[in-house]
């Protein structure tokens, strides 16, 4: 599903020079669970990043279903993002000046979808996550738990086949983490993809696989 | 999408009201300036009806004469007429043409009450101005023998006092019958409306007309105008001459229209450059403030240029906001008749006003637009 060949990422500034990701070799499968951990800073969100094609590896080729997408143009890869790809990040990213039901149809106002399927769909997401009563209220109306189920419920609406979590309980207690992380499973079970960053080695280990990283480097 | 952009201006209303405020009166100035340009344009496009170019008026000023002045008048018009070098002279009111002075009187026409320009000349008017008569003929000193004083109308007077009838031989105002009609007549010039005028045959007895028209040969140069001078003040000594060429009392016309009209625009102007200036430093500041936002919308599917549009579109949802509240102010002017001014005057103005709001708006929001598209959303994420 997701192929990852001798990445290598290197941030530079005029003096100083980067390595972030060295010559990491990966390979997703469908319908896999993955959780990558490491310590701050060892690249775990810039591997999540390029595979998620936010961002470009400086060096190594990043194949999604078989394609390679370095060749790919902003509107090629925005389109990948919006429909094979959903975010869920630590920071929930809601936009508090829309309701909860308008941040859920975001990714599909990119595919051109219409305002009454769009708002179905919407609402059948959040019915998923367990917020079906909350679609008219604010972001800022809502606790951390709930903002995450928001996030999550927009990560779904479109119906990607791989879901890209950055620590989605690192902001949430261990009562609400695992909420969240049972969602992600029931999702996960019901096919969908997972790649998780994680500091949480219990939450870790509810996932198949393990994918740990020092200093830009995979060690596991 | 557009639903999208309304529902995120709309919840951000309080946020945005002081640029909401600030597009509306914007757009109030401009619909002034637009309204006060469009008026002079349309004005300026109507023909004036005469010609003016070779034409000097002659004031005469008896002073302190007050023996036999209309004979003297006379003496020096058949004077004047002698001069190979003018073509034409017309003895008038002091309201020749482009000169500050003006009359204007009701006129009453069943039941019509109409307020016109009088024009007092005599029979060598029309000529000295090439005013071609379009109905009738131009009155001639016999025509005072009848009762009535002759009079030509201008169309306007025309449309106001008979509409349909036909104005040939009709009695107006009691005294006054309607020997001609000419197209349009704007003694002010260009700028002028074109507002009813009535012209009267004067009275050569009378010592008030002491104004001539003459139309001088092309190429006649200020040595006649010396020479004219110097043989008036030798026929009627202590009175006063004075020559004026009309291109030079136009020129002066226009200044008294344009100069406040340019006042007003220099305003205008820069009230406009600082509402732009004030929108850009806005929407820089609003996509510093929304970085996050726009690495989420690229992460869930917005291309670079999907994030421009998107700024470019809430800041048109804005200015619609914004130009929607104005139209209710701007359209009271064609809907009460302001002014009176013709409803198609406000309305253009009005269409010139939305279209330069949307062309500043989206100038302001290009380049910021433009910087949202090129941030990194991978940068932009983490640095939420």
């Amino acid at each position: 599903m997701i192929n990852l060949t001798n990445i290598e990422k290197v941030y530079r500034t005029s003096s100083i020079e980067t390595l972030a990701l060295n010559n990491i070799n990966l390979n997703i499968r469908k319908g896999e669970f993955v959780s990558i951990m490491g310590p701050s800073g060892c690249g775990k969100s810039t591997l999540l990043n390029i595979m998620g094609l936010l961002d470009e590896p400086s060096k190594g080729t990043v194949e999604l279903d078989g394609q390679r997408v370095s060749t790919y143009r902003d509107k090629e890869l925005a389109r990948l993002r919006n429909e094979k790809i959903g975010f869920i990040f630590q920071s929930f990213h809601l936009i508090n000046d829309l309701s909860v039901v308008d941040n859920v149809e975001i990714p599909l106002l990119y595919r051109s979808t219409n305002g009454k399927p769009r708002q179905t769909y919407a609402k059948e997401a959040l019915e998923k996550v367990g917020l079906s009563n909350r679609i008219k209220h604010f972001p800022k109306q809502l606790s951390g738990g709930q903002k995450q189920r928001v996030a999550i419920a927009r990560a779904i609406v479109g119906q990607p086949e791989i879901i890209l979590a950055d620590e989605p309980t690192g902001n949430l207690d261990s009562a609400m983490g695992n909420e969240i992380m049972n969602i992600l499973q029931t999702l996960n079970n019901e096919g969908a993809t997972i790649i998780m960053v994680t500091h949480d080695e219990n939450m870790a280990k509810r996932t198949h696989r393990l994918i740990r990283l020092f200093d830009g480097t995979q060690v596991q | 999408m557009i639903r999208h952009l309304l529902k995120l201006i709309w919840n951000k209303k309080k946020a945005h009201s002081l640029l909401l405020v600030e597009i509306w009166a914007s757009f109030l100035v401009l619909f002034g300036l637009t309204s006060l340009l469009v008026y002079n344009i349309s004005k300026y496009q109507e023909p004036i009806g005469f010609t003016y170019e070779n034409v000097w008026a002659v004031s005469l000023r008896s002073n302190r004469d007050t023996t036999d002045l209309a004979e003297k008048i006379q003496r020096v018009l058949q004077r004047i007429k002698t001069y190979p070098e003018v073509e034409s002279a017309t003895q008038m009111s002091s309201n020749f043409p482009f000169s500050q002075s003006s009359m204007s009187n009701g006129v009453d026409y069943k039941k019509k009450h109409v307020m016109a320009d009088f024009y007092a000349t005599d029979e060598n008017f029309a000529q000295t101005l090439n005013m071609p008569v379009t109905e009738g003929r131009w009155y001639r000193s016999a025509d005072s023998v009848g009762k009535y004083t002759p009079i030509v109308i201008n169309q306007k007077a025309k449309e106001a006092f008979f509409e349909n009838e036909l104005p040939l031989g009709k009695i107006i105002g009691d005294r006054f019958k309607v020997m001609g009609v000419v197209n349009t007549f704007k003694a002010k010039g260009e700028f002028m409306a074109n507002t009813p005028a009535i012209f009267e045959l004067l009275d050569p007895k009378s010592s008030w007309h002491d104004l001539f028209l003459i139309r001088v040969r092309p190429g006649t140069d200020a040595l006649f105008e010396a020479k004219l001078v110097k043989d008036i003040t030798l026929m009627v000594d202590e009175w006063s001459v004075e020559v004026d060429h009309l291109t030079d009392s136009r020129k002066n016309q226009h200044n008294l229209t344009l100069v406040p009209v340019i006042i007003f625009l220099t305003v205008s102007g820069f009230l406009l450059i600082n509402v732009a200036l004030g929108l850009f430093g806005v929407l820089n500041l609003s996509i510093a403030k929304r970085r996050g936002e726009i690495g989420l919308r690229r992460a869930l599917g917005a291309t670079g240029n999907g994030i421009s549009e998107q700024f470019i579109g809430e800041i048109w949802v804005l200015a619609t906001f914004a130009l929607l509240i104005g139209l209710l102010f701007a359209a009271q002017f064609p809907l009460m008749n302001v002014f009176d001014i013709q409803a198609g005057v406000y309305l253009t103005a009005i269409a010139i006003s939305i279209v330069v709001i949307y062309g500043i708006v989206t100038l302001c929001a290009l380049f910021p637009s433009r910087l949202a598209a090129r941030i990194q959303p991978a940068v932009a994420l983490h640095e939420e």
